[in-house]
């Protein structure tokens, strides 16, 4: 077992604990809070994947924007506490039959389909070789995404805006 | 390099004049934020110059935005072809219809203040199907897919004052967001699978022997999860109704007409760019033996048709009444796909033709109704054929070609749609679709009924329609009867628009 | 060898092991001996009162998905910063089409009043105002200004 192996699985430990913690915690916030650990734990399996860019987005905007997102909404209703959430189990036959059929599609999936993969050295970064295709090749994704985050920012604004009617 | 994405631009202008307009309403919203009467005839002009650039492309057939730096040199992130070219013109003519309408709905006028933004969003709507149709790459079809459902959810929900609108958003949003995370599985299966998102690397890849079937076979279910939705095909249709009686009207009938339009022109450009390896002289597609695309498809356009028809039974509120008929007309065009021939291509563009006149007109009847009583419901259309007669024989002769009797332009849509069927020896098929029309019979003549021949309880004023409804009726109506009897037209520039650009 | 990511990984490890060790450290050393005074909230010396769960201005909210969407622009704007000097006057172009319909966006927040925050507004006493009133004798003045 090397190093990189030692540092994956603490890493999915931690991904696949705290993503546990998220689902049973009872009081919201905690699970808010929990799914911190979750989405960090998944950047570091981007950085061990040798996606830099991806693990920084994965940082920037999940941890630093969607997870305060999440827990702004959270705050912004009334009785946090008293809100008693649902974790008990029902249906548990059909749902241990349901969930086991999906992990054994996918992990069937997983080990018996030839990947396509090439063979190639570990780019230092995937920041610049990400930069040179955004202009050249996927240029036309690269400007569709500004007209996407434009409408986003238009829709956001016009759905939590306060109407004066 | 720069060379060719100079020259790539000279094939997406709708794409930009699109983008460009979509700027200009946002600035004009911006710059003159008092006076908001001019930016429907803005948002027009700019369709109006969309459409003279779609209808300017209409014969070209070719690659824009060909990848320089990877291997395959040969085929682009978008495709320019005729079929292509006709969902644009489908689009664009919708979007002008539904700009129209807008100036005629009271719940749009009222939103006075912020009509720049819904003008605004339905841009993002536009520019979202513009660049889906002739995407031939999965992460363009991704983008374009998620554009065009961002808009939707804002525009669903627009009236957020009404409990209903709310609602229906909330319901899009979390229906939406399952089946694009899905789709967004699929698509990193498949390239995990071949290593390339582009359609026709993909169609070339996958014919080769290390390909894991079982893995494609997946990841096309789940891509197809993405679409379907989009189209409300049978088990992934349960937003439909609620959303479509929640939204602005004006709204849901766009959403039953363009949207729709666009994800079956990329369903289409999916199955045969990515899976079909030849096709006949005959007209018939050969598919790659990796995945059973037509079993997949009749069954679940027969699914989805039978649901439709059989829910719309017992509706009364009339938006919901014609959400599940929308589900309906879904599975019958699903059927043109599932014969896999050019002919059944033909019936499916002249399908959305006459589609988007008669569920448009539809839905502008059940609009100027409910501007007058306020509810869309069944009850409320009791001896409405006296009361308004005009909007009573219009709103008759829609519904007569939604169920797709003589003379009727519907008649033709479906008529070519059987031909397909048998053509491809798809009896027993035919005759479900054949049995699902006369079910649909009964839905649409009881809205007739109500009409005709149940007295109204309540007094009412009559309803006198404006001028300007009147002709925006008219326009809609003369088509459908022209067309239903001298057709030819359509069906040459339907046969005219079927190349998509092949292998 | 040691990625830049692997001397992250280490400092976080030095970080963990930093706080465990003093919180490891103190529980040992520190006596241990609660009463019930001890374990209560501490709340200014008062006794606590309802629950320290507040509902947050709706205005918060607005803000931070503002934020969010220009999280995301700034993340896409690295890797064009590190090579749009490669392409000249058109990767230069690229990305100020990009930051101008972004731009666009950002001045359409700031004219709808997304971006201002709902204040209360203050209740100046205006001179003007209560002189134009002409009955109203001095002594009244004088009191109205000392109401508001």
């Amino acid at each position: 077992m090397s190093i990189y192996d030692v540092i994956f699985y603490l890493f999915a430990i931690l991904t696949i604990g705290s993503g546990y913690l998220v689902v049973t915690s009872k009081n919201i916030v905690h699970s808010a809070f929990y799914l911190l650990f979750t989405l960090f734990g998944v950047a570091g399996l981007y950085v061990l994947l040798a996606a830099d860019f991806i693990a920084i987005v994965q940082l920037m905007v999940y941890v630093g924007g969607i997870l305060i997102l999440l827990l702004f909404g959270v705050m912004l209703t009334n009785k946090v506490t008293d809100v008693k959430i649902r974790t008990g189990t029902i249906h548990i036959i059909p749902a241990v039959i349901g969930t086991g059929l999906l992990m054994g599609v996918i992990v069937s999936m997983m080990l018996r389909t030839n990947w396509k993969s090439e063979p190639g050295e570990l780019p230092f970064t995937t920041t610049y070789g990400l930069g040179r295709i955004l202009l050249t090749d996927y240029v036309l994704v690269f400007e569709l995404l500004a007209m996407l985050l434009l409408i986003a920012l238009i829709g956001a604004a016009s759905i939590a805006r306060r109407d004066n009617e | 390099m720069i060379n060719e994405i100079l020259n790539s631009i000279t094939f997406i202008y709708p794409e930009l004049a699109v983008s460009i307009f979509l700027l200009i309403i946002v600035l004009v919203d911006l710059v003159f934020h008092k006076d908001k009467k001019y930016i429907p005839y803005i948002s027009l002009a700019g369709l109006v110059i969309t459409g003279i650039l779609v209808l300017n492309q209409i014969g070209i057939t070719h690659f824009a935005f060909v990848p320089q730096l990877s291997a395959v040199k040969k085929y682009g992130m978008m495709t320019i072809d005729p079929f292509g070219s006709y969902f644009k013109l489908l689009v664009v003519v919708t979007s002008i219809l539904i700009i129209f309408f807008t100036i005629a709905s009271e719940e749009v006028i009222d939103l006075k203040e912020r009509l720049g933004e819904f003008h605004a969003l339905i841009y993002g709507m536009i520019l979202g199907m513009l660049v889906m149709i002739s995407a031939s790459d999965l992460i363009l079809i991704y983008l374009s897919l998620e554009l065009l459902s961002l808009s939707s959810y804002v525009l669903a929900g627009f009236l957020k004052l009404r409990e209903r609108s709310s609602e229906a958003s909330l319901k899009y949003v979390i229906y939406g967001s399952v089946s694009s995370g899905l789709m967004l599985f699929g698509i990193s299966i498949i390239y995990g699978l071949t290593g390339s998102t582009n359609l026709y690397v993909i169609n070339s890849l996958i014919q080769g022997p290390q390909i894991n079937l079982f893995t494609l076979s997946f990841s096309s279910i789940l891509m197809f999860v993405g679409i379907g939705y989009k189209i409300s095909a049978a088990p992934f249709h349960f937003w439909t109704p609620d959303v479509y009686e929640g939204a602005p009207i004006s709204i849901t009938a766009y959403l039953s007409v363009a949207s729709k339009a666009a994800g079956f022109a990329l369903l289409i450009r999916f199955i045969q760019t990515g899976f079909t390896s030849f096709i006949s002289e005959d007209g018939y597609w050969t598919l790659i033996a990796v995945f059973d695309w037509q079993a997949l498809l009749i069954a679940i356009s027969i699914l989805t048709m039978t649901l439709g028809n059989f829910s719309a039974l017992w509706q009364d509120n009339l938006k919901r009444m014609l959400a599940y008929s929308s589900i309906a007309h879904a599975g019958y065009i699903l059927l043109g796909i599932a014969v896999l021939s050019n002919q059944g291509l033909i019936a499916v563009l002249i399908y959305f033709f006459v589609y988007m006149l008669m569920n448009i007109g539809a839905f502008y009847v059940v609009m100027l109704i409910s501007n007058k009583t306020g509810s869309e419901n069944i009850d409320d259309y009791d001896g409405l054929g006296a009361k308004a007669p005009f909007l009573g024989v219009a709103l008759a002769i829609f519904l007569i070609s939604l169920t797709g009797l003589p003379p009727t332009a519907g008649f033709i849509a479906k008529l070519y749609l059987f031909i397909a069927l048998i053509d491809a020896n798809m009896i027993v098929v035919a005759i479900i679709a054949l049995l699902n029309t006369v079910v649909s019979l009964y839905y649409y003549v009881r809205v007739l009924k109500h009409m005709y021949l149940t007295k109204s309880e309540r007094e009412q004023e009559n309803i006198t329609p404006s001028i300007g409804s009147l002709v925006y009726l008219l326009v809609l109506l003369i088509p459908i009867l022209f067309f239903g009897i001298y057709f030819t037209p359509i069906v040459e520039f339907a046969r005219s628009c079927v190349s998509l650009l092949g292998i | 060898m040691l990625t830049e990511f692997g001397k992250i990984f280490i400092f976080l490890l030095l970080a963990i092991g930093f706080v465990g060790i003093a919180l490891f450290a103190a529980k040992l050393i520190r006596p241990h001996r609660p009463t019930k005074e001890k374990l209560l909230i501490y709340e200014c010396g008062e006794n606590v009162e309802g629950s320290p769960w507040v509902k947050f201005n709706i205005r918060f909210y607005v803000v931070a998905l503002i934020f969010l969407i220009f999280d995301v622009e700034v993340v896409l704007l690295f890797p064009w910063a590190l090579t749009y000097q490669e392409f000249g006057f058109y990767g230069f172009l690229v990305g100020v089409i990009f930051l101008l319909i972004l731009g666009l966006g950002m001045a359409y927040e700031w004219r709808k009043g997304d971006l201002n925050w709902d204040r209360t507004k203050p209740n100046i006493p205006e001179l003007s105002k209560i002189l134009t009133n002409k009955n109203v004798s001095n002594v009244k003045i004088d009191e109205q200004i000392k109401e508001s």
